[in-house]
């Protein structure tokens, strides 16, 4: 849902970066999307043509990689998909959990053709 | 071809402005806290039971984020509420900047408290700091039991949930302790109180809590002031 939102914010942090190499064509844009950070890659790769279909970066490639949402258990140090120790560690039932990964919404960089 | 490294969060703007917002609330010494639920799950609701409860001696201002209608922002100042409106014009959540574009407008100064009603949704808003001390997720028990897993990054962020209309469990298929262990698991240092926001039950304990919030942040103003002088 705030897909576009989160869209027009990437593009902002792009146009400052490719303001830095006059001249050059984006190639492709790459993200990290944690499965627990709300963010739909689907709508954001629709939302990512909607907004640059007739611009600079049309066919630009939005390259998303999906970062599992796992849980690490602070008692016995194990780590599991979240699922599995939403409701304690499945394997000393300690509830001392942290989120591990799963949450990032990085851009990370981008490849251009000078 | 060539790589040109960036390593940024997408929102990283956001981040940026929302600690500029941060820092104009802890100059003025107010307590601002950032409510974020599904349509429904009884913010506004909460907001009246508050100011039916402290208006008279907190100077308390709302910033009410919405789609479109003032509807809201009518309910909490006939409750002694003073504040502004945001509509987002049909933005699914509120961004630091739409806060930082209102503060002008409002008597920070002279305030005790400013509760931000955030549009209501339980996905958008999680990932948009707005500044707030607090964040509160309200969540209600006609919306099932299963949510704190479905949407984890808005526990994970959250200091504090609150499960409102507990009136209506003795109706309803709610597992409550399930509830609290999922949010315990996202994130120990959540804390849950349990309250109908309608019924007035528990909303003692909610409002302790919010006392207590306040002298705490006035206390770090006042050590602060210490430090600076
Ligand atoms: N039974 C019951 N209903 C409530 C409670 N809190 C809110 N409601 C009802 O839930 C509906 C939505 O409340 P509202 O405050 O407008 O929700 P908001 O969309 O989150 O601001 C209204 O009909 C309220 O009367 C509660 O504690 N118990
Ligand atoms: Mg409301
Ligand atoms: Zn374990």
């Amino acid at each position: 849902m705030h897909e576009l939102s989160i869209c027009q914010s990437m593009l902002r942090i792009v146009d400052a970066t490719m303001e830095k190499h006059p001249g050059a064509k984006l190639m492709r844009i790459f993200l990290e999307i944690g499965k627990g950070a709300t963010i739909e890659p689907v709508l954001l790769k629709d939302a990512f043509e909607i907004v640059t279909h007739d611009g600079p970066y049309a066919g630009t490639e939005l390259v998303i990689k999906d970062i599992p949402l796992v849980g690490r258990c602070r008692s016995c140090g194990r780590s599991f998909e979240y699922e599995e120790i939403a409701l304690g560690c499945p394997s000393c039932e300690s509830i001392d959990i942290e989120i591990e990964s799963g949450l990032e919404m990085n851009i990370k960089e981008l490849e251009i053709d000078e | 071809m060539a790589k040109v490294s960036i390593e940024k969060r997408i929102l990283s703007e956001n981040d940026r402005i929302a600690i500029e917002n941060r820092k104009t609330f802890a100059d003025a010494g107010v307590l601002v806290l950032n409510i974020i639920s599904s349509p429904g799950s009884g913010k506004t609701t909460l907001l009246e039971a508050t100011l039916d409860r402290i208006a008279r001696e907190l100077a308390v201002l709302v910033i009410e984020g919405d789609v479109s209608t003032e509807r809201d922002m009518d309910r909490v100042r006939a409750r002694g509420a003073g504040g502004i409106q945001i509509n987002t014009g049909g933005g699914c959540h509120l961004s630091a900047k739409m806060i930082r574009e209102v503060l002008g407008e409002l008597d920070l100064e002279s305030a005790d408290i400013v509760f931000i009603e955030n549009v209501g949704n339980l996905i958008c808003p999680s990932t948009y700091d707005l500044g707030e001390d607090v964040r509160l997720v309200l969540l209600s028990a006609t919306e099932g039991d299963d949510k704190p897993m479905k949407y984890p990054s808005i526990f994970h962020e959250a200091s504090l949930a609150i499960l409102n209309k507990t009136d209506l469990l003795p109706h309803l298929i709610y597992d409550t302790e399930k509830v609290m262990k999922e949010i315990a698991v996202l994130n120990p240092n959540c804390e849950i109180l349990r309250l109908s926001a309608l019924q007035g039950e528990g909303m003692d304990t909610w409002i302790d809590w919010l006392r207590e919030k306040l002298a705490a942040k006035r206390g770090e103003q006042t050590s602060g002031a210490r430090r600076g002088t």
